[in-house]
């Protein structure tokens, strides 16, 4: 299956959209994409508006990608958060862990 | 003057009549033949004035000639001649009655006894016993008592006299044969009275597993047994010895206690096999005899069957009017100890709603319209009957091929599995990997919105199995490997979903979900699965399996 995401550049850094189904299968490459970008010291900006699913290896990745923003000072934010993924997120009770913005507009803004 | 010699002869030809019509009656009526036989010499020579007589049997297994009976100064009881020995010898074996004038002047006589006993032998009058050609012995009187010559009258009287002793001596032997096959059959009765015994009795109508056994004669070499196990689970068998007849069934009484004495403790029916061939090689393998066979162990939780097939025909599991078959692991049991080792294949089997049967070759080779059934014929059969209760099913089944009050050819024995639980609303076997999860959730979420569930619902079963498969993958197997799903609503509307694999069993103590305060990336699954299920277990699982995790959710 191809990569379930597409990465577009703007100015001061990425936003990755995610589309479908995040699982075990697709993850780990959605978890190097975001890495890259963090090791490249650009702010991302995951749009979740297209997740159908996401399952716990999905979360993982979007958790480590946070983490390492966080331990190198750099923004990592989401947007968009469609109804199927924002369930997995409070189960998680990530909902509150997550900076999280309605419009990847509002995310690539300051604050 | 003229008249007296002809009336002397009217009247010993009347008195000889009467000799002839009382031994004939005594001896056709007699239940003591060596009694009879003992009493009729002395007359006979009484009436031929004869100084001795004896009377010879051929003995069948030595051919030899042996004295049953004899009057007159020397006890000759339990004499032998060989075949063809002496006067006697040659009288059976020519079969004609004779009269030897001098005794000592003829090549054949043997003077063994008279040397011996100092008796003398003058003259002898021999006689066959023969019925229909069979020569079965003779009667022998010897030296007239008045010094004179045995004359042809005499000889016709004897041989009168020898025929209806023949007829006695046939009429015993039939007689004896036919008390002996009383015996035999009562004892048959006995045996099979024993053999039913062994058979398992009939279970209520909701057990999971019912047979049925149908010798063909009074005994079987068939059968198949079921026990219930101290943990809910119920071991069974089914087995056919080769061959047909007592010692067929001995055979099969002997594996068949073998089973139940091993199945209590043994609950891998591979080992169960093994350990039964090892033993019926050292002690039973005379003939060439063996056993097909086929033992399992059912697990009514999880609705799935451990099977190990020695030689057997391939028990059918009948899903959703499918069929598929199982063919035999090894050779039979009871050819060498080797060929059945304690590894060998055993096959999981997930009932998953279906039935599982197993038969003997009395179905497959039994003979329905003038045709061999067959393996498709049985299909047919248990296809037709499917719609039945369990033990109508099997009888339905065995009546077609051996219609009541008939026998059938061989013997038939039908055995059936079946998961008593509610029919799955999806059941799949499949090997577990990062790429099937996505084709696997869209079947759960068809399956369980079609039982009724609503959208949120399905979203949540769907994570829970996406979440529970991906553990058994990344730490079950570590990769992928075998999973068995099913779902299914139960009468209290609740889906319960099973899990099963057979990856090494997990350590529930590090089974935990995390807590969430800490944030890392792993862990999460498991706390997705207990979040999103109302209940979630590992149960003990089935034999031959790993895991079974058993996870609910009520839907109304």
């Amino acid at each position: 299956m191809s990569a379930n995401f597409s990465t577009r550049h703007v100015k001061g850094g990425v936003v990755v959209a995610l589309q479908g189904e995040i699982d075990l299968q697709n993850s780990p490459e959605l978890r190097k994409e975001l890495l890259s970008w963090l090791a490249e010291r650009r702010d991302v900006v995951v749009d979740l508006q297209g997740v159908a699913y996401i399952d716990s290896s999905g979360i993982a990745s979007l958790v480590e990608a946070y983490q390492t923003a966080r331990h190198q000072g750099g923004r990592f934010r989401l947007a968009a958060v469609s109804p199927a993924a924002l369930r997995v997120l409070k189960l998680a009770r990530l909902d509150e862990v997550f900076v999280i913005r309605e419009t990847v507009e509002q995310a690539l803004k300051g604050d | 003057m003229s008249d007296s010699a002809p009336r002397r002869r009217s009247d010993s030809y009347h008195r000889q009549l009467d000799l002839i019509a009382e031994m004939s009656h005594e001896f056709a009526t007699t239940r003591d033949l060596h009694g009879t036989f003992q009493r009729g010499l002395k007359r006979v020579a009484d009436f031929i004035e004869a100084e001795a007589a004896s009377l010879f049997l051929v003995d069948d297994s030595s051919g030899e000639l042996v004295c049953q009976a004899c009057v007159g100064p020397v006890d000759i009881i339990g004499l032998r001649l060989a075949p063809g020995q002496g006067v006697v010898g040659r009288v059976v074996e020519q079969n004609v009655a004779t009269i030897v004038k001098d005794a000592r002047a003829d090549p054949h006589f043997g003077a063994l006894v008279d040397a011996k006993t100092g008796f003398v032998t003058r003259s002898i009058l021999c006689a066959p016993l023969s019925v229909r050609g069979q020569r079965l012995g003779a009667i022998e009187l010897i030296n007239k008592t008045d010094g004179g010559l045995f004359h042809p009258g005499d000889r016709q009287l004897l041989r009168a006299l020898g025929a209806s002793a023949a007829l006695a001596v046939v009429n015993a032997r039939l007689n004896k044969a036919m008390v002996d096959q009383e015996r035999m059959a009562r004892e048959l009765e006995l045996a099979a009275g024993i053999q039913r015994a062994m058979l398992p009795p009939e279970m209520p109508d909701d057990f999971p597993i019912h047979g049925i056994n149908h010798p063909a004669h009074e005994v079987s070499g068939d059968f198949f047994d079921v026990l219930k196990l101290a943990d809910g689970r119920i071991a069974f068998a089914i087995g056919d010895v080769s061959g047909k007849g007592f010692n067929a069934s001995l055979l099969m009484t002997k594996t068949c206690s073998l089973f139940r004495c091993l199945a209590k403790s043994e609950r891998r029916p591979g080992r169960l096999l093994s350990v039964i061939n090892a033993e019926l090689c050292e002690t039973a393998s005379a003939g060439g005899m063996f056993v097909t066979m086929a033992a399992g162990v059912f697990d009514p939780v999880s609705g799935s069957v451990l099977l190990a097939n020695a030689g057997h025909e391939p028990p059918l599991l009948l899903q959703d009017g499918i069929f598929t078959s199982f063919a035999a692991a090894v050779p039979p049991l009871g050819i060498a100890v080797d060929m059945v080792p304690p590894d060998m294949t055993e096959t999981w089997i997930g009932l998953a709603g279906g039935c599982l049967y197993l038969f003997t070759d009395g179905l497959t080779e039994a003979r329905c319209q003038d045709a061999l059934l067959g393996a498709e014929g049985v299909r047919r059969l248990l296809s037709e009957a499917a719609g039945l209760p369990p033990r109508e099913r099997l009888a339905a089944v065995v009546d077609r091929l051996a219609p009541p009050g008939s026998s059938p050819r061989d013997d038939l024995t039908l055995l059936m599995v079946e998961d008593r639980r509610e029919r799955p609303c999806l059941a799949v076997r499949f090997e577990a990997t990062p790429e099937c999860l996505c084709d696997l959730r869209h079947r759960v979420a068809a399956a369980v919105r079609s039982a009724g569930c609503g959208p949120e619902a399905a979203a949540d079963i769907v994570l829970a199995v996406d979440e529970a498969c991906q553990n058994i993958i990344r730490h079950g197997y570590g990769g992928k490997g075998e999973v068995v799903l099913e779902i299914r609503k139960n009468a209290a509307g609740v889906l319960e979903v099973q899990l099963i694999d057979f990856a090494p069993a997990v350590d529930l103590a590090k089974i935990k979900s995390r807590c969430l305060d800490d944030i890392r990336p792993g862990g999460l699954g498991t706390h997705f699965i207990r979040a999103v299920m109302d209940n979630v277990a590992f149960l003990p699982p089935p034999v031959g399996a790993g895991n079974f995790l058993k996870m609910t959710k009520a839907i109304r």
